[in-house]
């Protein structure tokens, strides 16, 4: 998550690291992109993977994508239409893969790949944002957000990534998290929380860093330690409250579960990217690698490295926070004061955690126990509209505009109807496209994450936190 | 017997069998032996996978939730496609109609059947077929993506439907003759029938079978395929 994400929490930020500035190779100049570069890599998909080979050979055409898109929802353009921008590339998959591409080829959409196109595909595969809601109401399931990665994917490998996507990437495979922060920095930054805690609640609430042999290694977006902190501390009061304050750790060098490459369709970046952090959760020796409210960086551990086998058998198990929490809440070990929380809440169900990894009631259960007032938005869980900010577009402010009155118009529309006065999501990609979208239209509504309402109103020795302004 | 009578009725379904049984053979191999890395499950899932798989192919549901209007013109239109195709197996050999003497009914209940349903049919297809042609012409956001193919395919169908039509609500249908057919087909020594009208459905019949494989028409098998790998757990 970006540094300039709009602080939730009123925190101080006399303790906020500065951004590592980190040179950017892509600036030098433009290059040259062959015809044939792009045609190559659109010849590879005949090989697979099968989902993409299978999308581009038998979409009917139906329509029923473009009703149910975020983007073409805020505005009916043809650029817009999902399988205008699939067709992108499926029309020259027509061309060089298919009987009738090769022999008909215009009359059956067919056509080769024009000079200088791909400047065009950067911005157009940037108006997607992953969400796969098309794939959820598609009578065949068909994923645009798969056609959307590789279409990045050809973009990215040959050099035309947006540059700012590509300043993300590379600053976290320098530092091993998207803010640029060393590890100073975040010791700094968990100082803080921990005096804030202790101001909070008048006993040590600890948050443990590089301890090896403890249980669970709690990996956030780096987002939810120095920008919207809540969340982190939520999760510190939980183990404090179970008496389990030995029993985790955060990394200094490994707290930032966000992964980029995911956005960018670079493989290589994404397992460059992933490496580290498997690698620190063996050397801590946990059991349980212990993901934070980021839905991308749980998506990428869960649904792609465990189940493809990246890096073999793992020595731990993978979790969200927000199941362990659900949990305890659920066996009765943890107590709140609901009056903290008395304002109208509700839940915004990010797309990598409610299509794409199935995590949708933990989070009610969390913010059911935690708040006098919790409402549905609708629809919601798999069905829900995506913030607008997807697939990385949060973190791009030259996507500004398009993000706020375009592929956010109905995620704004469906926030208003639930007359909340918070909305919670457990994703900093999320949350800064929605406090973005509030200010801009100028909706005195708050926004933050799951564990951050329980951060306020959690019993630790049978007090909440007393602190009246957020 | 003319030439083109021949040619129509006698050489081209054999053609038709062999491309339509090579390519969709064909398509399915490639499909089925191309890889697929990682996991795509889209949630909520079904409980298993069978079940999910099932449920969508008789059923839309999730077009159902996109697109009730869709819904309607589609689904309609697939079920009495179905119907009609088991009606041609019925006008083609005379399996179906000893299945239901089997079951106890009588000749007079079977023509029932066939003049009433079958009629219902033709009418029903017809007019969803129509429906999707116009829906794909007045719909913005459905025109805009739409491309040769699409309307020549709902065309060809439009076509073959309105030939059947004519031929079952026009001129005298001989069910007789039409069972020759079939049955000369089987022993290699084709004898096709006189009606024009005939000859016109079955070309144009036999053009849609051929172009099966290598068209969008292709969704009906790339459904297993792509919903299995989002209705996986």
């Amino acid at each position: 998550m970006s540094q300039d994400a709009i602080q939730v929490s009123k925190t101080p930020d006399k303790k906020k690291p500065a951004v590592k500035e980190v040179n950017n190779k892509n600036k030098e100049k433009k290059p040259v992109v062959k015809a044939e570069d792009v045609i190559k890599e659109i010849k590879a998909i005949k090989n697979g993977p099968k989902a993409l080979k299978l999308y581009m050979e038998m979409c009917a055409k139906c329509g029923t994508c473009s009703s149910v898109c975020p983007v073409y929802y805020g505005k009916a353009d043809k650029k817009y239409n999902p399988v205008e921008r699939s067709d992108l590339i499926r029309s020259i998959y027509k061309k060089h893969c298919t009987v009738t591409g090769k022999f008909l080829g215009g009359v059956v959409g067919a056509r080769d790949y024009m000079e200088g196109e791909l400047e065009e595909w950067a911005e157009h595969f940037y108006t997607c944002t992953g969400c796969r809601r098309c794939a959820t109401y598609c009578p065949f399931g068909i994923d645009n957000s798969v056609i959307t990665r590789k279409g990045r994917g050809i973009v990215d490998k040959l050099g035309l990534t947006p540059e700012t996507m590509q300043r993300v990437v590379q600053i976290s495979l320098e530092t091993r998290n998207t803010d640029g922060a060393s590890p100073e920095a975040f010791k700094a930054a968990i100082d803080f929380l921990e005096e804030e805690m202790k101001d909070e609640h008048g006993v040590d609430i600890n948050i443990p860093v590089d301890q090896v042999g403890a249980e669970y290694f709690y990996v956030p977006p780096s987002g939810d330690v120095l920008v919207n902190s809540e969340a982190t501390t939520g999760v510190a009061k939980v183990f404090y409250a179970l008496g389990m304050q030995d029993k985790w750790t955060m990394s200094s060098k490994c707290f930032d579960g966000a992964n980029y490459g995911l956005f960018t369709g670079n493989d290589a970046d994404m397992k460059a990217d992933n490496k580290p952090y498997v690698e620190e959760a063996k050397k801590l020796e946990c059991k349980v690698l212990f993901m934070g409210e980021c839905g991308h960086a749980y998506r990428v551990m869960k649904m792609m490295m465990e189940p493809g086998k990246w890096w073999g058998d793992l020595p731990f198990k993978i979790m969200n926070c927000m199941e362990f929490t659900a949990d305890k809440i659920k066996a009765g070990k943890l107590q709140f004061d609901k009056s903290k929380n008395p304002q109208p809440v509700t839940y915004h169900d990010p797309c990598n955690f409610g299509r794409s990894c199935d995590i949708t009631e933990e989070p009610r259960i969390i913010l059911e126990a935690s708040c006098e007032d919790f409402r549905e938005m609708y629809p919601n869980r798999g069905e829900n509209w995506c913030c607008g900010g997807g697939a990385g577009l949060s973190a791009m402010d030259d996507l500004f505009d398009f993000r706020m009155n375009v592929s956010g118009k109905k995620k704004l529309d469906q926030v208003r109807a639930t007359g909340a006065k918070y909305v919670a999501a457990a994703c900093s990609n999320c949350k800064r496209q929605l406090s973005q979208l509030m200010e801009h239209h100028k909706e005195d509504i708050a926004v933050g994450g799951v564990h951050d309402m329980l951060s306020r109103s959690i019993l630790i020795n049978g007090k909440a936190a007393e602190r009246v302004e957020y | 017997m003319n030439v083109y009578a021949l040619f129509i009725g006698g050489i081209l379904p054999y053609l038709a069998i062999l491309v339509f049984l090579g390519g969709m053979i064909y398509r399915f191999y490639v499909w089925f032996k191309t890889p697929q890395p990682g996991k795509m499950t889209l949630f909520p899932a079904p409980s298993s996978l069978a079940g999910g798989v099932i449920s969508e192919f008789f059923f839309f549901p999730s077009l159902f939730r996109g697109d009730k209007v869709l819904w309607v013109f589609s689904w309609v239109f697939h079920v009495t496609l179905a119907l009609v195709f088991l009606g041609h197996i019925r006008v083609l050999t005379g399996l179906i109609d000893s299945i239901l003497m089997s079951m106890g009914v009588s000749d007079e209940g079977i023509n029932w059947m066939s003049g009433t349903l079958g009629g219902a049919a033709g009418i029903v297809l017809l007019a969803t077929g129509i429906l999707l042609l116009i829906r794909r012409l007045v719909l913005n956001r459905v025109r805009e993506i739409s491309g040769v193919p699409d309307f020549f395919a709902l065309l060809l169908i439009v076509a073959i439907i309105v030939t059947g039509d004519l031929m079952r609500f026009g001129a005298h249908f001989d069910l007789e003759q039409t069972r020759v057919w079939a049955g000369s087909l089987v022993s290699f020594s084709p004898v096709v029938p006189k009606s024009a009208m005939f000859q016109v459905h079955v070309l144009l019949a036999i053009l849609l079978i051929m172009y099966i494989p290598f068209s969008k028409i292709m969704h009906l098998g790339g459904f297993f395929f792509t919903n299995a790998l989002v209705k996986r757990r």
